[in-house]
């Protein structure tokens, strides 16, 4: 393409480049005004700070041992009270959200490559769709919480083991939305316009059709995140999680669950931070959804 | 106490029985169980000496190289045949085949019949600690009909001689057994004795039910639904003591807390790291929390007070939490920061707090302790590896009660179950108490065997754990045991 | 439709042989095997050979796997290692307890869903739709094996109203058969029925905005006709797909569910079996969880046919 450009090609760009701008403040503004996104936002900012600050925020060291506290009710002392190794659960908690918020970041991003991956490939490829399409169809006919189980009981507990059985529990479901609106993308017409002028496939790839299939893939992600903060606690509450002694939201209420009428404060409170931790997930990916594509507000799909 | 017949009593456990053929499983979740169907011809009393059960006797040779046993006679198996000494040969030929732990007929040559209710045992050489080895409840030799002596493990038709028979089993939802009306109650004794003893089956049916979720037993318990609880977690215990409807009963002796090395790796295989550990431990704390209370500080490889009680040997290196003597054994032990990996388990709940607690006290002192905590199976595949882990934490439930032949038996050679490397004084000792002739001869070589773990510190030994257990307090005549003895219990009103 | 019908029971086939490898997988990586639960924590070496070679787990992967299938194209999924009965026994003799829990939490959070979503759209943009809708999600958001301690404490303990766990088989007793089921039922359906929820709102007030609903109201048809007879039925067809998928999300919720309430379910059955190692268990029930949901999502395309005939060639 060696076209000679007219003069004013510079002052176009730079106006379309502000249109762009625009558009992009005037997106950011629609998302804050919008009120269960902004409460979700805010809910995911205050988690993400906990996490973050942990060491400044937690009163006590999270593994620190006492045996002369076991069990303590929450006091002044002890906000949310002690455990069955006489540690300060509110530390144990603030701590948890790490871990909770790292299975939950790893999850979504690994998830997000593989699907976007597997998802355009299977609608570029022609050979490959049925080999692809079938594979994740054999995934997803497992309960997903077995699956998950099985491949952290076949990996081992630790971290990264969950990581990798969510991400391969939770894959399937999002490169089946990425091959969907990538289909649909793949028949618009500005898309042909792109194969007339000569742009390569990768150009059209990431240039025009992933960045039409980026709404749907973003809302699935902000769900994924959702679930997989549950799903760390399911595998904790069932012996294949996070190992202790490092606290994990999920073994915090497995421990605590034999516990629960003497000691209910071990498993309701880190209980409670995981629920409002996905409600301000799910908050976000409503609001996330009404703006990027309002035809489908309020219907979801579960993993 | 005017016992009542009649009634339902269910009876909570966490686990699925593995088996319910007797002799081929050592797992206490099978035992609970299947000691309510199956009896020995030799058993446990009370305070752990050997009993005749289904014999009414044995007649030792002089050289101890022929046991004759009789049969009592008019005993009854589930099925309606009378027990005779063919179905005792054919028990016995097959426990040497699947039975869990057929090593303990490894001193019989062969199983002789001798008359209808008589059998004779050759022996390869004289035992004198046989019969107490044949009377154990671990993988017990209990007597079934001739007909399933050729069945595979597992295989049976769950036909035996006690007073309760098998019903049928709903994996993950329950077991039912309901009175032999046929029971042929042992007369010699006026009540229960350990595992024999004038047993009754008062109650028409027991219903054995799996929940796998302590808190869900305990509500299940405080509702009413379940009669006992097999184990209550102690803070429900302490809460619920005053309460008149539920009785607990403390069962202080159930277990040994133990803490084994791998005597194979770096570092803990030198001695003087593991006296480290073992100095720098504080036993009241691990034990306070892996026991949630329940529990007796001792140094002891046996219990207190018992035959074979070594008194105080060893008591100078246990529960010293002696941070600065730790400290100059690991720079004599040229310790430098390497890993020490502690295998442990979620699945029984003691081993992984006692594992967080032994890990939090070595870090304290410089050690780098790790733990790795993986299910039970693979637990149970790891330590048996050479490498990739150097200390493991053991809950011993039966072996501590079955006296030190039954405990030292697992530490002893060939290598393995506990021991990667076995130690060779400990062998030559462990072969000097089997031929012990004497109760007091068997106590020398122990208080021997005693100072020597104190010496090589291949194992730990952390404290004496007890089980809680929990009853409606309408259960009458419940005493505390290995196992739930639900002959003789009744439901009042 | 008969063709339809052919085409989705062959497709399955496939996806069913992918569960079959992915089991397979699993198993080659688990570490440890059954034979240390059978010879207990005591058992040497030796004793534990033996019980490999009795079961037959000393043959390499590849030749377990070629047998197993070998066995399954003549029906037989192989024994239990430890249940004492036959993997397909064990299996059908749990299916009952996990399908009463899904199906009936299925039409608890049909219901209750429903309700919510049509009283959402109903009385759109008023403080009724808000509550409705962040019932819905709150509904979504708690993690549902915390609720179900948290029910078993409060119905099963402290008010005494329901049993705190165990399954009554309805064939027993049809009153202690839903008394066991109403917590783990409605546990599951709690945290379902926010999806149907917002589904059947979103897809209501879609149809609400439509042309011919406004006619009918025009013409002076009364609002609960016009919400019944043209607004529900023509929303249904999201509700459906919705619904589909639930099905086999509550199947997977089950599972937990099952181990929190003391349920005999398949899902329990799955996990003690994963927890034991008992090979043949965990691919044969795996795979039967697996032909169970293929099999309703068939029936939910069934359906969707039906209410929407353009539907059934949109493989």
């Amino acid at each position: 393409m060696t076209v000679e450009l007219p003069s004013d090609t510079v002052s176009i760009g730079r106006e379309i480049k502000l249109a762009r701008r625009r558009r992009r403040l005037t997106f950011a503004r629609r998302l804050f005004s919008h009120p269960s996104f902004l409460v979700g936002f805010v809910i995911l900012v205050l988690f993400t700070m906990t996490a973050l600050l942990a060491d400044v925020l937690a009163p006590y060291e999270p593994t620190k041992i006492n045996y002369r506290f076991i069990l303590a009710p929450p006091s002044a002392e002890f906000w949310c009270g002690t455990d069955a190794y006489g540690r300060d659960v509110l530390s144990r908690i603030i701590y948890g959200t790490r871990v909770s918020l790292r299975i939950g970041v790893f999850v979504v991003v690994m998830t997000g490559i593989l699907g976007t991956l597997l998802g355009t490939l299977a609608s570029y490829v022609k050979w490959l769709d049925g080999l692809i399409m079938r594979s994740l169809d054999g995934l997803m006919a497992f309960p997903g919480v077995l699956l998950a189980i099985a491949l952290a009981a076949a990996l081992g507990p630790s971290e990264i083991n969950a990581i990798i059985a969510l991400t391969v529990t939770f894959t399937p479901r999002t490169a089946r939305i990425v091959r969907a609106s990538v289909i649909v993308v793949q028949g618009m017409q500005f898309i042909e316009s792109a194969h007339a002028v000569g742009a390569g496939h990768g150009r059209i790839i990431f240039r025009y059709i992933l960045a039409n299939a980026l709404s749907p893939l973003i809302v699935q992600l902000t769900f994924v995140f959702a679930v997989s903060i549950v799903a760390e606690a399911i595998l904790s509450f069932l012996g294949v999680g996070p190992p202790p002694p490092a606290p994990s939201l999920g073994n915090i209420i497995a421990e605590g669950r034999s516990n629960i009428q003497e000691a209910w404060w071990i498993a309701v409170f880190p209980g409670l931070v995981i629920a409002v931790a996905v409600l301000g997930l799910n908050l976000m990916g409503d609001g996330l959804r009404d703006i990027l594509d309002p035809r489908h507000s309020g219907a979801r799909d579960k993993t | 106490m005017a016992q009542v017949k009649g009634g339902e009593l269910i009876f909570v456990q966490g686990s699925n029985p593995p088996s319910l053929d007797g002799m081929s499983t050592s797992s206490q979740a099978s035992r609970n169980i299947n000691m309510n169907i199956y009896e020995t011809l030799y058993g446990f009393s009370e305070d752990i000496k050997p009993i005749p059960i289904l014999a009414e006797g044995v007649e030792i040779s002089d050289d101890g190289l022929t046991y004759v046993f009789t049969l009592r006679q008019g005993v009854m198996f589930h099925n309606g045949d009378e027990m005779n000494s063919a179905d005792v040969k054919a028990s016995l030929e097959r426990y040497r085949i699947v039975g869990a732990t057929k090593n303990l007929l490894a001193p019989v040559k062969d199983i002789e019949i001798t008359g209808d209710y008589e059998v004779t045992f050759h022996m390869e050489e004289a035992t004198p600690t046989f019969l107490e080895a044949f009377s154990s409840p671990r993988a017990p030799a209990v007597i079934i009909p001739e007909e399933d002596g050729d069945a595979e493990a597992g295989k049976n038709s769950f036909v035996g001689t006690g007073p309760y028979k098998f019903v049928e089993y709903v994996p993950d939802s329950h077991v039912t057994i309901e009175r032999f009306e046929d029971y042929s109650a042992d007369t010699r004794s006026d009540g229960i004795d350990g595992f024999g003893g004038h047993k009754t089956a008062w109650l028409d049916k027991v219903t054995f039910r799996i929940i796998p979720e302590p808190g869900a037993q305990v509500a299940a318990l405080e509702a009413g639904e379940v009669h006992i609880l097999e184990q209550i977690p102690m803070p429900a215990a302490r809460r619920l003591e005053d309460d008149p409807d539920i009785k607990l009963y403390e069962n202080l002796r159930w277990a040994f807390t133990t803490f084994i090395f791998n005597l194979n790796v770096p570092p803990s295989d030198n001695v003087k790291f593991r006296e480290a550990v073992q100095v720098a431990l504080n036993m009241e704390a691990i034990m306070a929390i892996s026991s949630e209370g329940l529990y007796t500080l001792n140094h002891r490889w046996q219990y207190e007070d018992t035959a074979y009680d070594p008194g105080q040997i060893g008591a100078e290196y246990y529960n010293q939490a002696d941070a600065e003597r730790a400290k100059a054994l690991l720079d004599e032990a040229g310790y430098n920061g390497e890993e020490f990996v502690i295998l442990t388990d979620p699945n029984i709940p003691q081993h992984g707090r006692a594992a967080v607690v032994i890990a939090e006290q070595l870090n304290a002192i410089g050690i780098n302790a790790v733990i790795n905590q993986v299910d039970w199976p693979t637990a149970l595949n790891i330590r048996m590896q050479d490498e990739g882990w150097n200390g493991w934490t053991l809950q011993m439930g039966i072996e501590p009660y079955l006296g030190p032949v039954g405990l030292i038996a697992t530490l002893a050679s060939p290598a393995r179950p506990h021991f990667v490397v076995p130690d060779a004084g400990l062998d030559a000792l462990y072969q000097e108490l089997i031929k012990g002739a004497t109760v007091e001869e068997r106590l020398e070589t122990f208080k021997k065997i005693q100072a020597h773990l104190y010496e090589i510190f291949a194992i730990i030994k952390v404290g004496d754990s007890g089980l809680m257990h929990a009853a409606r307090s309408n259960v009458k005549g419940f005493i505390p045991f290995r196992f739930p003895r639900v002959y003789d219990v009744w439901l009042e009103g | 439709m008969i063709r339809f019908l052919v085409y989705r029971l062959l497709s399955a086939i496939p996806v069913l042989f992918v569960v079959s490898l992915v089991t397979f997988l699993i198993m080659w990586l688990v570490p440890g095997d059954i034979s240390a639960e059978i010879g207990g924590v005591d058992a040497t070496p030796e004793d534990l050979a033996a019980i490999r070679e009795r079961l037959g787990l000393d043959r390499p992967l590849l030749e377990r796997a070629l047998n197993w299938y070998a066995a399954l194209l003549q029906g037989d999924l192989g024994q239990s290692y430890t249940l004492n009965r036959s993997v397909l026994g064990a299996v059908l003799e749990r299916l009952p307890v996990t399908l009463s829990l899904a199906g009936i939490a299925l039409v608890l959070a049909t219901a209750m869903g429903m309700l919510l979503g049509i009283l959402a759209a109903v009385r759109h943009n008023t403080l009724l739709d808000q509550g409705a809708m962040v019932t819905a999600l709150v509904g979504l958001s708690i993690p549902d094996f915390w609720f179900g301690i948290v029910m078993i404490i409060l119905f099963g303990v402290w008010l005494g109203w329901l049993p705190t766990g165990g399954f009554v088989a309805f064939s027993e007793s049809p009153v202690d058969w839903a008394r066991s089921m109403t917590l783990p039922a409605f546990t599951l359906a709690i945290t379902q029925m926010g999806v149907i929820a917002r589904m059947t709102r979103s897809a209501m007030l879609d149809v609400l905005s439509q042309d011919y609903i406004r006619t009918a109201r025009a013409k002076g048809m009364r609002a609960r006709a016009v919400i019944f007879r043209h607004g529900l039925r023509n929303a249904m067809i999201p509700i459906i797909t919705v619904v589909g998928v639930l099905s086999g999300v509550l199947l997977s919720g089950a599972v937990v569910i099952e181990t929190v309430f003391s349920l005999p379910g398949v899902g329990r059955l799955i996990i003690g079996a994963i927890q034991r190692r008992d090979f043949p268990i965990i691919q044969g029930g795996l795979l039967i969880t697996a032909c169970v949901f293929v099999f309703v999502n068939i029936l939910v395309d069934i359906a969707y046919a039906w209410f929407d005939p353009r539907g059934r060639d949109d493989s």
